[in-house]
């Protein structure tokens, strides 16, 4: 009897945490692809271009240009598909390691036009960055 | 020296290897002499890594540059210290010195039980030596052998990202890897415990003490981390639920968990499989944090090495020891029945169960985020992120249940709670929270979850308060000593339980610190010199910052041939309703070599709140030397800092060795001395 109850209570505890963790998961899930899924994915289906996704990729060198204030302008080209590049706006001030050849994750949409409008810019941080032996002979 | 250490690495793996047969085989056969050989191989191990790690530090010392992993991590301008902690800078490193780590308390554990527990002795060596050979075989076959050449010699490394040139920085990975390694030594008697069925509540004895010092290593590991993160990172933040953080908590919950719930197993004999499981599930966690940290298999602003070698080796090793685990659980199932059952839900048992629950729970919801991009890409080919939100959301509500339990657990009976035992230890506590909520609400504070974790505070504190204060009172009654000796002593004779106590205050302050985060305040503004800004408290006070000036300096003249950093520092002075308090010198810094810039932000700090100041942005072209500013007040931030630190003291005072008055208690849960010479 007593375990009944006790077992009524743990069921209760984890249908908590569960709903609160579905909710959670539908209420702050995002779409987390490369530049060439996304660009694929609005080709097929163009009602993406407003649904807000983070895209990870490379920022292409020497394509950063800052505008009036803290308006930022750059491309970013897919990390394994070096056909696909599309142009960037940010306007906030970009992270401190945020440099012309940075890795970067882009949390935003690319709404009507052909810019992708980022609402944040990450860098990836360097802390397990290895570079490759070639980079050392340059 | 170099050379030494990468020769000592290759030595190492065999001896490894060996230990483990001797010992496995000592304890099978009962065997004495081999169990001994086997175990001393442990010290042999130590002291190989030791030379290891001291090759890797002189190759960075020595600016030997022809090594990949000197190459990455530094260069000739790096300060020696920095050059010191490249050792656990990069992967590579970092492996070798979780490796020493091991290998040192794998050492401690031998050497402290070399006339006791003789019994558990041979597993407990064998196991840990496995995990050491396990690691060792990694870091010679899965290209990450810290002596790799680059095949030739560059003029000069690559130098240390800036964000990682910062002092916090330096001792949150080895505290860290501290609690992570210390945890192999309970799983190890864990392991031994099933294996030679003494399945009593003696192996938690043993380890209990292991697991609190990885405990007390795993806490300060995670907020020196938060530390610097809110130090350096320069958003006023200070944790951001990314997989690699994530990853370092996962361990921290199942400990905290086994930490209470081995208290049933040792009084009412219960949640015997419970325990196991979780002990299991903690070791293969802290394995499971470095397989995160070190694959590239989740992203993560930290940006691991993508090497999927080394991932399919930790998984494939998590998978070996999860299955031996479960079938040693399996077939001890028998002997690790329950002595007795849970009569009440209004009982210690009980609260302590719901505890575990929640620890779990959280632990389940914070992996499940962690890994939910890996679920969505192998079942929908594409992964989907959650963001704090999610774990807010189930993090708060179950965050504020064990903050509440804090309170109920140490005080409520066990078995079953009466009214009375209720009404004697709840209604001051109570009352004292229902107060603090009505008081909070009377002055404007409307945000819910943080008045519910200041009135729960304000419970959790009363208890705890109230105990120390029954406490010292019986003594003095009792014994005839002042207040204060009594008070003492009363810690003294039960370190475990008054120390807890304290951790239980430090928890509080931290979460009070938490919740502060409800009433920041930002004000971002672009200003000339001369101009300044206003910010003003949750408290109600006003700073105003005046920008005075801005200089540019390139301050490390000892680089003659490279430009090092170049930094621009802002000076701010800041008044408090007019009054002038502090100076700040907020910088930005640029490092050429890195073509990156970093913050160095202002934090002036005062015992209620920080303002924290952040120079967002430069203007150089124009000369006006303007400056974008973002001011904040953050509330109750510096709480967190002392919250941790008592935390840190009262895990200390558990785990001090027992002094001369209270042998008694210690001799009771001592186990049967035995020999080498006995185990043959």
């Amino acid at each position: 009897m007593k375990n009944r109850r006790f077992l009524v209570g743990l069921t209760g505890v984890a249908a908590v945490v569960s709903y609160l963790m579905w909710t959670g998961v539908r209420d702050s899930m995002v779409y987390y692809m490369t530049p060439a899924e996304l660009v694929a994915r609005i080709e097929a289906e163009p009602a993406f271009r407003d649904v807000g996704v983070k895209v990870s990729g490379k920022v292409v060198e020497g394509s950063w240009r800052r505008l009036s204030g803290p308006v930022h302008e750059f491309s970013v080209v897919d990390l394994a598909d070096a056909t696909v590049v599309f142009s960037v706006r940010f306007e906030d001030v970009v992270p401190d390691t945020f440099n012309d050849r940075a890795e970067v994750v882009l949390e935003g949409k690319f709404g009507p036009g052909e810019v992708f409008e980022a609402r944040t810019v990450l860098t990836k941080c360097g802390s397990r960055y290895e570079a490759a032996k070639e980079d050392f002979a340059a | 020296m170099t050379a030494l250490g990468e020769i000592a690495l290759w030595i190492a793996l065999p001896i490894a290897l060996w230990g483990t047969v001797l010992s496995f085989a000592g304890g099978r056969t009962g065997r004495g002499d081999l169990v001994l050989s086997g175990e001393r191989t442990a010290y042999a191990l130590t002291f190989l890594l030791a030379l290891a790690s001291a090759g890797i530090v002189a190759a960075f010392l020595g600016g030997r540059y022809e090594f990949w992993y000197v190459a990455s991590y530094s260069n000739r301008e790096l300060d020696t210290y920095f050059k010191v902690a490249g050792l656990w800078a990069g992967q590579r490193g970092s492996l070798v010195f979780w490796t020493l780590l091991l290998s040192g308390f794998a050492s401690i554990a031998v050497f402290r039980n070399r006339r006791r527990n003789r019994e558990f002795m041979p597993y407990v060596s064998g196991t840990l030596l496995s995990i050491l050979s396990f690691l060792l075989v990694v870091l010679l076959f899965a290209d990450v052998n810290p002596f790799e050449r680059l095949g030739f010699t560059p003029a000069n490394g690559r130098g240390l990202n800036p964000q990682l040139q910062n002092y916090w920085m330096t001792i949150h990975p080895p505290t860290l890897y501290l609690g992570f390694t210390a945890f192999a030594v309970p799983f190890a008697f864990a392991v031994s415990a099933l294996l030679t069925g003494r399945l009593d509540s003696r192996w938690i004895a043993v380890a209990r003490r292991w697991v609190l010092l990885s405990w007390f290593f795993l806490t300060n590991g995670i907020i020196f981390g938060m530390r610097w993160a809110y130090e350096e990172l320069g958003w006023g933040g200070y944790w951001f639920w990314d997989p690699v953080e994530n990853a370092s908590l996962l361990p921290w919950l199942t400990a905290t968990a086994f930490v209470h719930s081995i208290q049933i197993q040792e009084n009412r004999g219960m949640l015997k499989v419970w325990n196991m499981g979780l002990v299991a599930a903690t070791f293969l966690l802290t394995i499971f944090a470095t397989f995160l940290t070190r694959s590239g298999l989740i992203e993560s602003v930290h940006s691991f090495a993508e090497n999927l070698k080394i991932a399919y080796i930790f998984l494939g090793f998590l998978g070996v020891v999860a299955g031996i685990c479960a079938v040693l659980i399996i077939y001890r199932l028998p002997m690790l029945r329950g002595e007795s059952n849970i009569q009440s839900f209004v009982s210690r048992e009980s609260a302590f169960l719901f505890n575990n629950l929640l620890f779990v729970g959280i632990a389940f919801a914070v992996a499940w985020g962690t890994l939910y991009p890996l679920f969505t890409e192998g079942f929908f080919g594409q992964k989907i992120n959650v963001g704090p939100p999610y774990y807010n959301r189930v993090n708060v509500p179950a965050g504020l249940v064990l903050l509440a339990l804090m309170g109920v657990g140490p005080v409520i009976a066990w078995r079953r709670a009466s009214k009375r035992n209720l009404r004697k230890n709840f209604a001051g506590p109570a009352a004292a929270g229902v107060a603090t909520a009505a008081v909070l609400l009377a002055i404007g504070v409307h945000h819910w979850a943080a008045l519910a974790t200041f009135a729960i505070s304000a419970f959790v504190l009363t208890v705890v308060a109230t105990e120390f204060w029954k406490g010292t009172r019986a003594r003095v009654r009792i014994s005839g000593e002042g207040t204060w000796t009594s008070l003492l002593n009363l810690v003294r004779r039960n370190r475990r339980r008054w120390g807890g106590y304290v951790v239980h205050a430090g928890v509080v302050l931290v979460f009070a610190g938490f919740a502060g985060a409800a009433f920041d305040v930002a004000v971002t503004e672009e200003l000339a010199p001369g101009e300044s800004a206003v910010v003003r408290s949750a408290f109600g006070h006003e700073y105003s910052l005046a920008y005075e000036s801005l200089s540019h300096s390139r301050p490390r003249t000892g680089s003659a041939d490279r430009e090092n950093d170049w930094r621009w520092t802002a000076l701010v002075t800041v008044r408090r309703d007019g009054e002038r308090v502090a100076v700040m010198r907020p910088e930005r810094r640029f490092y050429p070599v890195m073509d990156q810039s970093s913050t160095e932000v202002g934090i002036y700090s005062t015992p209620f709140e920080d303002l924290y100041l952040i120079p967002r942005d430069v203007d150089l072209e124009s000369g006006a030397e303007r400056v974008v500013f973002e001011a904040k007040v953050l509330p109750l931030v510096p709480w967190i800092w002392y919250g941790g630190m008592i935390v840190a003291a009262g895990t200390l005072v558990s785990l001090w060795p027992a002094g001369a008055g209270v042998r008694k208690t210690a001799d009771r849960n001592r186990v049967r001395v035995a020999t080498a010479g006995d185990a043959a």
